[in-house]
């Protein structure tokens, strides 16, 4: 029996090599017929189902999508590319809250494995889009809704006014609740973001910092390639820095999540 | 002379793309003063007026500075170069070629175009003597082949100018 169980095993390890080299020659149904055979020989291995995902992925088969993803989560919750995967088909049907939360659990297992992968800067792209979209959406909303209730304001003041035959406050309390309005939309109004919510090298808004023991925060992915590529320091005290020495600085990113969540546009990646 | 070595034209990142271009709208909202960027569309050479500051050697005169970015700035520096005709200084060779450490060994990804600026405008300030390098004659000689300045085994002149 055991020796069954193990024969299978290999013959299905075969299959899923076989699979990989059908999907890089871009013949994706013979892929996804070697995958589904290691899938009926040992079905409990979740890289059959995200590589046989991957291929759906690529045939824009969504549903099928959606399916192995959700069966590879099942077998590894931590499955980066099952949450990958799963977040944009959610997205192609226009789950937009829940695509965000699978993108951004797969963020998170990425980083938990491998910070500077390729995937983790995919995946980041990916979910800055859908983040940046779901703001375009809901700020013009917000936007369109508070210029009615801005209007409905003014017709009942300038009544109210007509009625107690008062002119003179009319046009100052028409001023001030154009500024109330005005302050109102202010979060939805793209501006800069604050340079300590900024990395020193990148320019740009924070999505993993960490912190050097000279008390600086860096993106962390830009830190690793300079501590590699430029010398085993840090960039602005010029003090030595090993990359065993990078903490993750919670606290910035609690903040840039915060900023974010209000501010949607800095999700624009352009 | 003025022409960037081969190994720096290669297009540019995204992340450089991406940083070059808010350093470029930090610099017109604040640019570092007595530098003028001229405006162009060639985000990866940077061409930029400099004016000797006020009470140095180099009052009232105007050189220009050709910044080069390499594909994966800035986890490697810009050439800096000064367009001939370049000040008459002692760590500054007549083909424009600049004798500064931050440009090549102590680079740092997080300095800036601005800063780098505010760098050699303190070398100039801080000259007292309007000279030529004395190797100049042998160090031109030696680039005529359009040798960038990256290319070059820096051996830095002391701080005192």
């Amino acid at each position: 029996m055991a020796k069954g169980v193990s024969s299978s095993a290999v013959q299905a390890e075969q299959l899923k090599q076989d699979g990989n080299l059908y999907f890089k020659k871009n013949r994706l149904a013979a892929a996804i017929d070697a995958y589904t055979e290691a899938i009926t020989l040992c079905p409990n291995v979740p890289v059959y189902w995200t590589n046989r995902a991957l291929c759906h992925r690529k045939r824009n088969d969504w549903t099928r999508v959606e399916e192995d993803c959700l069966k590879a989560i099942q077998l590894d919750h931590k499955s980066v590319k099952g949450h990958y995967m799963l977040g944009l088909a959610l997205l192609q049907r226009e789950e937009y809250s829940e695509g965000i939360k699978a993108l951004e659990r797969a963020l998170d297992h990425g980083r938990g494995a491998n910070p500077n992968s390729y995937m983790v800067e995919e995946i980041w792209q990916e979910l800055a889009r859908a983040k940046y979209q779901e703001w375009e959406r809901d700020s013009t909303k917000r936007s369109w809704e508070l210029q009615k209730l801005q209007e409905s304001c003014e017709i009942a003041l300038r009544e109210k006014h007509l009625e107690e035959n008062e002119t003179d406050s009319t046009s100052e309390q028409l001023a001030h609740l154009k500024l109330v309005f005005a302050k109102a939309a202010e979060a939805d109004i793209p501006k800069e973001v604050p340079d300590y919510l900024c990395c020193k090298i990148t320019l740009d808004i924070f999505r993993d910092p960490v912190i050097t023991p000279s008390g600086l925060t860096y993106e962390r992915a830009v830190i690793l390639d300079h501590l590699e590529k430029v010398g085993k320091f840090d960039p602005i005290t010029r003090e030595a820095l090993f990359p065993s020495q990078l903490i993750p600085n919670m606290a910035i990113k609690e903040a840039v999540g915060a900023f974010l969540e209000k501010h949607g546009w800095a999700y624009n990646m352009d | 002379m003025t022409s960037p070595s081969a190994s720096s034209r290669k297009t540019l990142s995204k992340i450089a793309t991406n940083r070059l271009q808010k350093e470029l709208m930090e610099w017109q909202v604040n640019p570092p003063t007595g530098f003028k960027h001229k405006v162009t569309d060639n985000l990866q050479r940077w061409v930029i007026e400099v004016n000797g500051a006020p009470g140095t050697l180099y009052a009232n005169e105007t050189f220009q500075l050709q910044v080069d970015f390499p594909e994966h700035y800035p986890m490697e520096a810009p050439q800096v170069i000064f367009i001939p005709p370049a000040p008459l200084h002692p760590h500054i060779y007549s083909n424009g070629h600049i004798c500064l450490d931050i440009l090549y060994d102590s680079w740092s990804p997080a300095m800036t175009v601005s800063s780098v600026c505010i760098s050699i405008l303190s070398m100039l300030s801080s000259s007292s003597t309007k000279q030529r390098p004395n190797d100049d004659e042998r160090y031109v000689k030696n680039c005529r082949n359009g040798r960038s300045p990256k290319e070059t085994r820096w051996w830095f002149h002391d701080d005192k100018v």
